[in-house]
Order: structure tokens, then C-alpha cells, then sequence
């Protein structure tokens, strides 16, 4: 009954949404403001609809309704219930519904926040939302409907949720980045009802900006978590693989970061509108062309749920809708946007072309990449291959070098065309002084140096100095410095939060240890300057899975830890799958993966020694941090 | 030049250079990091150069795993139901290694024809197989 209501509840919020999002053609026919006024409270109502829906799918997962097909394949009685409860989003048709109710939440926090404003404007903008949402509703309904129940004969067990998936990180991992993806639909929807009513302005760009922050802040939110998942649950000790799927959820932080730096510069100047309007567009594309990508099956990926062909078309349709309309509804509505200011090389307004030049260049090859497979195997009859991922370590780097020098120099530019250039001896000081002392530091701990930790290291110190350090020199008083920190916080966490991230992916990269041996009871293997030593075996049972788990001792001068990594086989899927051990520190994590008996009590074991890998993840925190920070300011300013 | 149309070409040659680098960049890459995917039958057709990294695919055979005592040497035979292809791999296998499950290798094929992988993929579900081997073995059958 439950799963009936529920199901009812998605096809009533399909139909309102359906009317709230062509609402504005009965504006447009009768000329009545009355189809202005009801697409707000129609949108809330869509997503009270929504989430009562989802609370039903959760409900009916914690009572094991395995009468539903969708909750017979994914989980089981023997689930823990807080997995059961994360299950709902475990795979393809829950994770869907979950993407609408994400969206959902910015439609409705956007009609709370613009209550008070211009009527039009805001009902154009919602009902562009409700089309979105209309569209996945359609798709979830007629494609991948959680609420299909499998009649008559009703299983009396669960298939189980993927071992893999049954995760703390994962748990929260999708609803984060759905948030980003979904968030990019809103700058997107402002843009189109902002070529609607012709009111390409400042005002529109302020508007669009906390937007297209928060969506990036949850976008790397949401990366990098799955980063840090992968790199403890799959037991290879990597944290960013190349996969089509990174890829796709890559693509469009890059596009939104792009995009509110380049809405910055329509909102100070009043340039770069059109440029602007395009990477609301590009955004939101690559956001539909991400959950495309992960949902159709098409590319081969650790993340791919379904093999579903009219899935496939189906979001192609949803994707050439929108964006095709849009591009089409932009060629014919923005011929007139006037530029006002003109502006030299040495200026804000040119630190921030290079900015979005070089971002969206990137976004688009790391694209290509990712699809290259597809067309090369249009093109050669058939042929299957793959792009490895030193294609995309030769691509970004040249890249990253850039974007780099620009974060460095960005804040001491002038808008239109900059007069003083002692900055620039300034920051090459500071920053040199603290390329110097961390290369020194980096050779002390680790007894080496390479070209990939000098790279890192000078590109660390050049954004350090230029966004914190040299802040800090020019104010002369206390009070000034705490101005200034205060009111660039968002930026210099952000900017900051990139460099911690460069700086540990340089190191990480080339200072990393691994090897795989066979160790028997007693034995120790040295890797570096640290001894791992095999102490005994257990096996136990816990919950949903029993277990074989290693004991093992890290020492260097002492004892560091012991830690045990684990080969679990799970009882109702009958999965085996590896838990690595990893024992943190500051500044490196020793990690150990248990393969599999080899003889007689001995075992084979993956070691591995992954230096600054935490400052990775810290770094994303901080570009998080920053983003939130600033759209929260830019909020309370609309 | 005139101001406006000065930044115009400031604009457009940057974009030029941007794009530029990033096609150098993008040509380089595939050329250099492509991996074309074998079947056991494809590689009975074609002679590939010792020196190419491919990726080859199929299904591993019954009993034919082969482990050494207290190594990580390994071998194993793949198939795909008209070709074998004999594989020798050092390192630990994915969890879902197993008989008759769908693999990826990754590596070269040496002069005797056996295939030294460097990398060995199964996926991370039980009813899943990788595409290429679905594909191929569908053909196949």
C-alpha cells in the first residue's frame, strides 16, 4: 500500500510539474498574471510530493518490502538498518529519484529566497526547474521506476546491496554530488529566463553567482569523498583513477568554476555576458551529460549500473531538449548585449579570460577523452579501446601549471589596466623563501627530491604567497589584517585549498611506495624505512559477513601501529571482497591489502607507503569551504 | 589599433593558444595511450608487435589456474569459446578473480604468444562483465 502511495505521489508531481514548467505559454496566450503567480506554490507542492515519495521508497526499504523489485535486488534482511536506509540510493532507480529531490530542494530554496522579487523573472526560472524536473520524473517513471513490484511470486530474500557500496562514505557520497549536479540546473535556469525577459544584467549575474558557488562546493564535496572512498574500499590504494565516471563529475566542477569567476567580471564590469550565459548552458550539459554517461552503461567503469539502450536514448532526448533549446532560444535573444568597459592584458578583466579559457579548454579535452572510446569505435567498425590515464596526467598538467601562475598574481591585478607591478617582486620573494624551507622540510622527511615534488612545491608556494602571504605583509595593522582575511575568506580558503592539492598530488605521486609480496607467520618485509611484520591470522564473523583478518606490525624506530586488513565474505551474496588496513599520519599513510593464502601459512600482501595523500583531500575541504562561504555572503547580499 | 579592438585580438589569440596546446596536448596522448582490446580470437588473426600494450579479454577456463607455492606467480587460461589465450600475471588478483569470471588484462604479448599482464580488472559485481567481454563472448557463442 505504502509503495502504491508513493508511486501515486511521483505521477501527481509529474503532472503538476508538467504544468508549472508550460505554465508561462498560458502567460503568454491569455496574458493573465495568474500563470505567473501559481508556479510557485505548484513548484512546492512538487516537492512535497517528492520527498514524500522518497520517504515512502526509504520506508519501504527499512520494513523489506522485497515485493518491490528494486529493493529485492539491492537489499537484504541481513543489512545493517542504516544501510538499509542508504540503500534507497544504492542503485540506478533510487538514486534517480534522489537526483529529482535534490533539484527540488534548490527549486524551492531559490522561490524562498526571491519570494519579494520581480514576478516574471521568478516564475520564468521556476518553471524552467520544473520542465528539468518534469523530464528525470518522466524518465524515472517510464524507464527505471523504483516502485515496480515483482507479482505474484514475491522473493523472500534480498539479492543484498553491493558489499562495496556498504559504506559510511558512500552513504553520503551521492547525495553531495547530486546536490552539485542538480545545483548547476538553477545559474542554468536564470540564464534562460533571464534571455526571456531580456534582463542580461548585473543584477542577473549576482544572482546567478551564489549559485553556481554552492553547486561547485558541493560538487567537490562529492568528488572527494568518492576519492577517498575508492582509495580505502577498493583496496588499491589509488584515489583517482581516470574513470569515465570521475570524468563526468569532473567535467562540470571545472565549468563551474569557470563559470562563477567569469560571473564575477559580468557582475563588476558588465562584460562577458553572452560568455557567461554559455557556461550556464555548457554547465548544466555536461551535468545531464554526466548522470548520461553513468546511467546508460555505454562506457566501461566501476560505477556503471545499468545496460539499458532506451535508458540511453531517453536521456539523449531529455539532454538535446534542453540543451539544444537553449543554445537555440541564446542565438536568437542575445545579439544585443553592449560591452561597456575596455580593459589591456595586465588586467582583473584578462586574468580571468586566461582563467576560463584555460578551464573550459581542459573541461572540454578531459571530455574528449572520456568519449573517445565511443567514436573511435563508430569510426573502426566495431574496434573497442581504452584511454589510459597518462593520457590525462600529459593534459592536465600544463594546465594546472597555468591556472596556477594565474591564482598567484589574480588578486594583486587591477580591473581595466594595472598600474604597479611591485607585487609581483613582492610575491616571487615570499614565495621563493617558502619554496626553498618546504623543499628543504620534503628532503628532510623523505631523503629525496624529485622534479614532480619541485613542481608542486613552487606552484604551492607561488598561489601560498600570493593569496595569504603577501595579504598578510601589506596590512600594516592588526585590524586591517583582520579585515581583509575576513573579507576574502571564501577566496583565499579556496585558492588556498587548491594548492594544499596540488602540493599533495605532486608528492603522492612521486613519493609513493608499493610492492606486493608473500610474507609467512613472523616474517617482516622492509619498505623504505619502515618494517612490516606478519604476526598471525583470525577469523570471525560479523553482522552480514565473516572474516579472515591479518595482523600486522608497522615499525620504523618504534612501534608505529598495528592493523589488521581483512578478506570478508559476505553471506547473502556470497561476495568476497578485501578491507584494506591503513594506519594515517600526517605525513604519509601506510596501507595493507591482504590477497591470499599461497602455501602453507603464508600469505600475499600489497604494501604500500602513500605520503601526503590526507593533504589531498584536506585541500578539497578547504576549496569546499570557500565556496560555501562565499555564496553565503553573496546570499545575504541579493 | 583601437582599444576595443586590440583586446578583441587579445582575446581571440589566447583562445587560439589555449586551444592549440590543449590539441598538441590531446593528439599526444592518444597517440601515445590508447589501449586497443583483443579477444583470444582477434589475437589468432592479427600479429601484434611485442612492444604494443593491449588489453585483452575473456572468460577464465575451468581448472586452469595455476598458482605457485609461497610466489605471486600466477597463470591462467581465458576464453572466449573458440580461442585460448594462455596468461601469466605476478601480483594479487581482484576479489573477483575467479573461474569463469569475466576478466580485462592489461600488457604485452610475448614471442611464444603468451600474454604477460601487468594489470588483471574483474569487475566489482557478481553479475557484471566487463563490456568488451560481454560483447565478445556474445559473438562468440
Amino acid at each position: 500500500m505504502i509503495v502504491e502511495i508513493g508511486h501515486i505521489l511521483l505521477i501527481g508531481a509529474l503532472v503538476i510539474s508538467f504544468i508549472a514548467g508550460f505554465s508561462p505559454l498560458l502567460r503568454f496566450l491569455t496574458k493573465d498574471n495568474f500563470y505567473y503567480m501559481v508556479i510557485g506554490p505548484m513548484n512546492n507542492l512538487v516537492c512535497l510530493f517528492i520527498f514524500l515519495s522518497f520517504i515512502t521508497l526509504i520506508y519501504s526499504f527499512l520494513v523489506d518490502d522485497f515485493s518491490v523489485a528494486y529493493i529485492a535486488n539491492n537489499s537484504n534482511t541481513l543489512l545493517p538498518t542504516y544501510y538499509k536506509f542508504a540503500a534507497t540510493w544504492g542503485a540506478h532507480e533510487g538514486s534517480l529519484l534522489l537526483w529529482i529531490f535534490c533539484l527540488c530542494l534548490w527549486s524551492t530554496t531559490y522561490f524562498f529566497l526571491n519570494r519579494q522579487k520581480d514576478e516574471e523573472f521568478v516564475a520564468l526560472t521556476l518553471s524552467v526547474l520544473n520542465q528539468i524536473i518534469f523530464a528525470f520524473i518522466a524518465f524515472t517513471l517510464f524507464t527505471s521506476n523504483p516502485f515496480e513490484r515483482i507479482l505474484p511470486i514475491v522473493p523472500i530474500e534480498g539479492a543484498d546491496l553491493n558489499p562495496l557500496l556498504q559504506d559510511f562514505a558512500f552513504t553520503i557520497h551521492p547525495p553531495l554530488l547530486y546536490l552539485g549536479y542538480s545545483g548547476l540546473a538553477v545559474p542554468f535556469a536564470l540564464s534562460l529566463s533571464a534571455l526571456i525577459s531580456k534582463k542580461i544584467d548585473s543584477v542577473w549575474a549576482r544572482e546567478a553567482r551564489p549559485w553556481s558557488l554552492l553547486s561547485s562546493g558541493f560538487l567537490t564535496l562529492g568528488i572527494a569523498l568518492g576519492s577517498w572512498w575508492a582509495y580505502y574500499e577498493l583496496g588499491w590504494g589509488g584515489w583517482w583513477f581516470w574513470d569515465p565516471v570521475e570524468n563526468a563529475a569532473f567535467v562540470p566542477w571545472l565549468i563551474s568554476v569557470a563559470m562563477f569567476h567569469s560571473l564575477i567580471v559580468t557582475e563588476k564590469r558588465g562584460i562577458y555576458k553572452n560568455w557567461s550565459i554559455l557556461l550556464s548552458i555548457l554547465a548544466f550539459a555536461a551535468s545531464i551529460l554526466g548522470t548520461f554517461l553513468v546511467r546508460s552503461g555505454i562506457l566501461t567503469s566501476v560505477h556503471v549500473f545499468a545496460l539499458d539502450p532506451e535508458r540511453g536514448v531517453f536521456i539523449l532526448a531529455i539532454f538535446s531538449y534542453f540543451i539544444l533549446g537553449s543554445l537555440i532560444f541564446y542565438s536568437f535573444l542575445n545579439n544585443k548585449l553592449p560591452g561597456r568597459s575596455t580593459y589591456n592584458l595586465a588586467s582583473k578583466e584578462f586574468g580571468f579570460l586566461l582563467n576560463n579559457v584555460l578551464l573550459v579548454i581542459l573541461a572540454l579535452s578531459i571530455m574528449f577523452g572520456t568519449l573517445f572510446p565511443l567514436i573511435y569505435e563508430a569510426l573502426n567498425d566495431g574496434d573497442q579501446i581504452s584511454v589510459g590515464a597518462p593520457y590525462y596526467e600529459i593534459l592536465i598538467l600544463p594546465f594546472a601549471l597555468a591556472l596556477s601562475i594565474l591564482q598567484g598574481v589574480g588578486l594583486y591585478l587591477s580591473w581595466s589596466s594595472t598600474k604597479q607591478f611591485n607585487f609581483l617582486n613582492r610575491v616571487a620573494i615570499e614565495s621563493f623563501s617558502i619554496f626553498v624551507i618546504l623543499s628543504l622540510l620534503v628532503f628532510f622527511v623523505f631523503g629525496k627530491l624529485s622534479w614532480g615534488t619541485f613542481l608542486a612545491i613552487a606552484m604551492f608556494s607561488w598561489i601560498f604567497s600570493g593569496n595569504l602571504v603577501d595579504a598578510t605583509y601589506q596590512s600594516t595593522q592588526l585590524q586591517e589584517l583582520k579585515s581583509i582575511l575576513i573579507k576574502r575568506f571564501g577566496m583565499i580558503s579556496a585558492h588556498l585549498g587548491t594548492a594544499f592539492l596540488i602540493l599533495g598530488v605532486g608528492i603522492v605521486t612521486t613519493f609513493s611506495l608499493e610492492r606486493d609480496v608473500v610474507l609467512e607467520k613472523g616474517e617482516s618485509y622492509k619498505l623504505g624505512n619502515t618494517h612490516f611484520i606478519f604476526k598471525e591470522m583470525q577469523e570471525a564473523k560479523r553482522l552480514n559477513y565473516s572474516f579472515q583478518s591479518a595482523n600486522i606490525e608497522i615499525r620504523e624506530e618504534g612501534l608505529i601501529d598495528q592493523i589488521s586488513p581483512e578478506k570478508r565474505n559476505y553471506l547473502s551474496s556470497n561476495q568476497v571482497m578485501t578491507e584494506a588496513a591503513i594506519k594515517p599520519t600526517l605525513l604519509q599513510d601506510y596501507y595493507v591489502t591482504l590477497g591470499e593464502q599461497v602455501g602453507d601459512g603464508a600469505w600475499s600482501f600489497k604494501l604500500q607507503i602513500k605520503p601526503f595523500i590526507r593533504w589531498i583531500w584536506f585541500g578539497a575541504i578547504l576549496i569546499a569551504l570557500g565556496t560555501f562561504v562565499s555564496s553565503y555572503r553573496h546570499v545575504k547580499r541579493l | 589599433m583601437h582599444p576595443l579592438r586590440k583586446q578583441r585580438l587579445y582575446v581571440v589569440l589566447s583562445i587560439l593558444f589555449g586551444t592549440a596546446t590543449a590539441a598538441f596536448l590531446v593528439f599526444k596522448g592518444l597517440s601515445e595511450n590508447i589501449n586497443l582490446f583483443y579477444s583470444p580470437s582477434d589475437l589468432k588473426e592479427e600479429k601484434i608487435s611485442v612492444d604494443t600494450q593491449i588489453r585483452v579479454g575473456g572468460m577464465v577456463k575451468k581448472d586452469s589456474i595455476n598458482k605457485e607455492n609461497n610466489s605471486l606467480r600466477i597463470s591462467f587460461v581465458i576464453t572466449d569459446f573458440e580461442e585460448d589465450l594462455l596468461i601469466t600475471y605476478e601480483g594479487i588478483l581482484p576479489d573477483l578473480f575467479s573461474e569463469e569470471a569475466g576478466i580485462v588484462a592489461k600488457g604485452k604479448i610475448n614471442e611464444g604468444g603468451i600474454f604477460i599482464a601487468n594489470e588483471v580488472l574483474a569487475k566489482h559485481d557478481e553479475n557484471y562483465m566487463p563490456p568488451e567481454v560481454a560483447k565478445t563472448l556474445k559473438d562468440k557463442k
